[in-house]
């Protein structure tokens, strides 16, 4: 029994005094790549910081953030739920047949109704009476395939739809649903597969009225693509592999950045980003606030503007050989106030293209 | 700061207990009240001082007490006592709800304080009262110690969320107290257990009742699987609580009185209440229940105690309406066990284990709801048959999910794992091989705890608000 007592003393003071002691001497990390975050760091100690109490909340932030092996935590917590508590999913993170998602659910109606009244006031302040012919695409995030297959929570996709078509009814609606499927997505990420649109691209061409090309190489990215649920989940999952649409058209066009005010020559494939800690963000180079992509080889003088999110990126290069220029916006990065200093509508087809997460998430569009 | 939290576990705790081994024992009690301290402020900065004057207050008036016993005047520092920290206890955490109430009833439009609640301040109120009236009563000697009265007060393990430790539990423990490693081991071996219960079990459940508030398919089965995760979620979360309580106060040579004791295998509610939170029990007997005269004065005056009595312990626990419903609920059950219900159940075992789930399943459901309209919607749900779908795909998903966790959370509120335990303890076989397999299970306890705890932001203790 003295043994067993010691034993029991010994093992939890070496855990408490060895993670403590540990947290004294690791310096503090910027940011974790499993996350893709920024961690918190240290407070600074002021007498205003800790009577308002901020100081407590940061430094419990800082704790966390910086606690010794944290990735390790984060999977052996995720392993236990997982594993042996037998719950279906971590923070809304799920598996079935080896596709991972996190649950999107269920509609927030709120939020969706927010992004319907962003996109109206975009309409009417820029749009109405300019002769562009304006269009509506909703583009169902993995939920709405794999959910129903493991008894998961789906929402109600159909009532978003036609919440968000109500607001937009300035819009002709084009129903991409059907040209989708589960294998549209990577197993390890939120995204779409560029590779599998072929049939979006063509339904939004014919509706829009644009011809375009099929004609493309699909070229393999040789490093696995750990998507952004690998690191959320912390758990072991098989990477995916990345590939991406090329051809001498797509070769020909120039890509333009507006990110910092000014153009800037940019990629319709960054690979730079393609090796980077997050893969996807190669296409188009990820987040960019305005960005055009020109077609010197156009048969015709259409453009096109792209109202979208980060699922525009992978989808504009198969709609570049319909147009003379594709102009992406991208809200969340860009004040609507702004639009009319860099993009002049007049008679372009105008797209507006977002992804359920972002409709029913979005707080900054 | 919360014992479940990453700074308490990791910067904290073993700061203080290094303090506390390096302090000369007549310095461990000051080291002990400037932990507590610490604690209090980390969560309560602008209120510490109230604190401390509290503590200066009752210990002065406890001196007055002892010095003028037997003379008018110690019953004037009595009700000196007994009225500031009944008042401030009013003024923070009644005032607002009394002048809500008077301005719904009579269209007034008083105006209210919105004064924020100190954390804390049901419990240490309580402990104040319980050692001025002791020492009128000469039950106990007032402490002529600051500090050591100080300590008492505000001893961070019991601090915040109990169980009510009266003074005179631990006053020789406060001069004098053993440091044994058996005792240690034991506080260890409780604490990590009751950071399990917390962490493990009832953070996870109270994730399902936050679904629940969330659903868009209200259904009966979500109804039940709410209220079955509430009752389970307050007791692991209420009782792992009193464990750490218990099991800290063993680190520092403390023994704290026991706070629950297997409540959902009563078979009648005055079992129940025998089990459940037993020190505020014990606190609303002793100064509230038999000052009042108990049971000696007649069924009609011992039913209107029981009544007073349990309107307190409902609005003890906060200050609005569902709080003084779910006292008066549990005043009709023991009014009717004592004119007669009881003995049937004595009769009818398994009859008494139902009625007392049932009943405590509905009173938790009053008692978490943030309002009686809430409170209506939700017992009515639960027995919405033709209003409502009887299961709904996101209740059974969150069945799924969560059914590892409720059934062991079912078998944990009862006394089996502890049976368990103490067989492979006692098996000679077994002896050697659970001596060395114990400390590992509660090391690996502590480190999954600490996994749960970094990942996770669900943290709140539900008895932190009363």
């Amino acid at each position: 029994m003295k043994w067993k007592n010691i034993l029991t003393i010994a093992l939890a003071a070496c855990v408490i005094f060895g993670f403590s002691a540990a947290g004294f001497l690791k310096a503090p990390e910027a940011y974790s790549m499993a996350e893709r975050r920024s961690l918190a760091q240290k407070p600074a100690l002021s007498s205003q910081q800790l009577l308002s109490g901020k100081y407590m909340s940061q430094f419990e932030d800082f704790s966390l953030d910086q606690f010794p092996l944290r990735d390790n935590m984060r999977t052996l917590k995720a392993a236990a739920s997982r594993y042996v508590f037998l719950q279906k999913d971590n923070h809304g993170i799920y598996e079935h047949d080896g596709y991972w998602s996190k649950l999107e659910y269920p509609m927030n109606s709120g939020k969706v109704a927010r992004s319907g009244d962003k996109l109206r006031e975009v309409y009417e302040t820029y749009l109405e009476g300019t002769g562009c012919k304006v269009y509506l695409s909703v583009i169902p995030d993995k939920n709405y395939f794999l959910a129903p297959r493991g008894g998961y929570p789906v929402m109600d996709y159909s009532q978003l739809v036609e919440n968000l078509r109500e607001k937009l009814d300035f819009a002709e609606y084009i129903d991409i649903f059907g040209d989708l499927s589960l294998e549209s997505f990577y197993k390890t990420d939120q995204h779409w597969r560029q590779e599998t649109l072929s049939g979006v691209a063509r339904t939004l061409a014919d509706a829009m009225g644009a011809e375009i090309s099929r004609n493309f190489t699909v070229q393999e990215l040789p490093v696995p693509f750990y998507g952004a649920y690998c690191g959320q989940a912390a758990l072991r999952m098989q990477p995916d592999t990345l590939y991406y649409l090329t051809g001498d058209l797509l070769d020909e066009c120039t890509v333009t950045s507006f990110n910092t005010g000014l153009p800037t020559a940019s990629f319709m494939y960054d690979m730079e980003k393609a090796y980077g800690k997050d893969p996807y963000e190669m296409f188009l180079s990820g987040s960019d606030a305005l960005l055009t992509i020109e077609n010197p080889n156009a048969a015709t003088e259409k453009e096109l503007v792209v109202f979208r999110d980060s699922f525009g990126s992978s989808l504009a290069p198969l709609l570049a050989s319909g147009y003379s220029k594709i102009t992406l916006v991208d809200l969340r990065y860009l004040q609507s106030g702004l639009l009319g200093n860099f993009i002049d509508f007049e008679n372009q087809d105008v797209l507006f293209l977002y992804s359920t997460l972002v409709l029913n998430n979005t707080v900054s569009m | 700061m919360v014992f479940s939290g990453i700074p308490f576990l990791y910067y904290f705790l073993p700061a203080t207990i290094l303090l506390y081994l390096a302090a000369p024992r007549k310095l461990k009690n000051a080291v002990l009240l400037l932990a507590s301290l610490v604690f209090y402020a980390w969560g309560e900065q602008r209120l510490v001082l109230l604190f401390a004057a509290t503590i200066l207050l009752g210990w002065l008036l406890g001196l007055l007490i002892e010095r003028f016993r037997e003379k008018v005047w110690s019953r004037v520092f009595l009700w000196l006592s007994v009225l500031t920290t009944l008042g401030l206890l009013g003024y923070f955490k009644y005032a607002d709800f009394f002048m809500e109430s008077l301005n719904s009833a009579f269209g007034l439009s008083l105006p209210l304080l919105r004064v924020a609640l100190p954390i804390g301040i049901s419990f240490y109120t309580f402990q104040i009262l319980s050692y001025t009236i002791d020492v009128y009563r000469g039950d106990v000697a007032a402490q002529r110690n600051l500090i050591d009265f100080a300590a008492y007060v505000s001893m961070f393990p019991q601090l915040i969320a109990g169980p009510i430790v009266r003074y005179s539990d631990i006053a020789g423990q406060l001069t004098a107290r053993t440091h044994r490693l058996d005792k240690v081991a034991s506080g260890v071996r409780r604490f990590l257990v009751g950071l399990g219960k917390k962490v493990l079990i009832a953070n996870v459940l109270g994730q399902l009742c936050t679904q629940f508030r969330q659903t868009s398919q209200p259904s009966i089965l979500f109804h039940w699987l709410y209220a079955v995760a509430f009752m389970l979620q307050i007791y692991f979360d209420f009782s792992g609580y009193s464990d750490m309580a218990i099991g800290l106060g063993r680190l520092f040579g403390f023994d704290f009185p026991e706070n629950f004791n297997y409540p959902y295998i009563s078979k009648s509610i005055t079992e129940f209440w025998r089990r459940w939170h037993m020190t505020l029990g014990s606190w609303f007997r002793d100064y509230v229940y038999i000052p009042l005269g108990g049971n000696r004065r007649g069924i009609g005056r011992q039913l209107f105690n029981i009544l007073v009595v349990w309107m307190l312990t409902g609005l003890w626990h906060g200050a609005a309406w569902n709080f003084v419903l779910w006292g008066i609920f549990y005043a009709l059950l023991l009014t009717a066990e004592k004119v007669g219900l009881k003995k049937a159940l004595d009769t009818h075992g398994a009859l008494g284990h139902v009625y007392v789930l049932l009943a405590v399943l509905l009173g938790f459901v009053l008692f978490n709801a943030d309002s009686l309209d809430q409170a209506a919607q939700d017992i009515a749900g639960m027995f919405a048959f033709g209003k409502l779908p009887l299961f709904s795909a996101e209740a059974v998903y969150y069945l799924r999910s969560y059914g590892v966790v409720l059934l062991l959370a079912v078998l944990g509120a009862t006394p089996l794992p502890k049976r368990v335990i103490a067989a492979l303890s006692e098996n000679r076989k077994l002896t050697r091989s659970w001596n060395v397999l114990e400390p590992l299970l509660l090391t690996g306890l502590l480190l999954v705890v600490t996994a749960y705890l970094v990942d996770g932001s669900f943290n709140p203790f539900l008895y932190f608000r009363f």
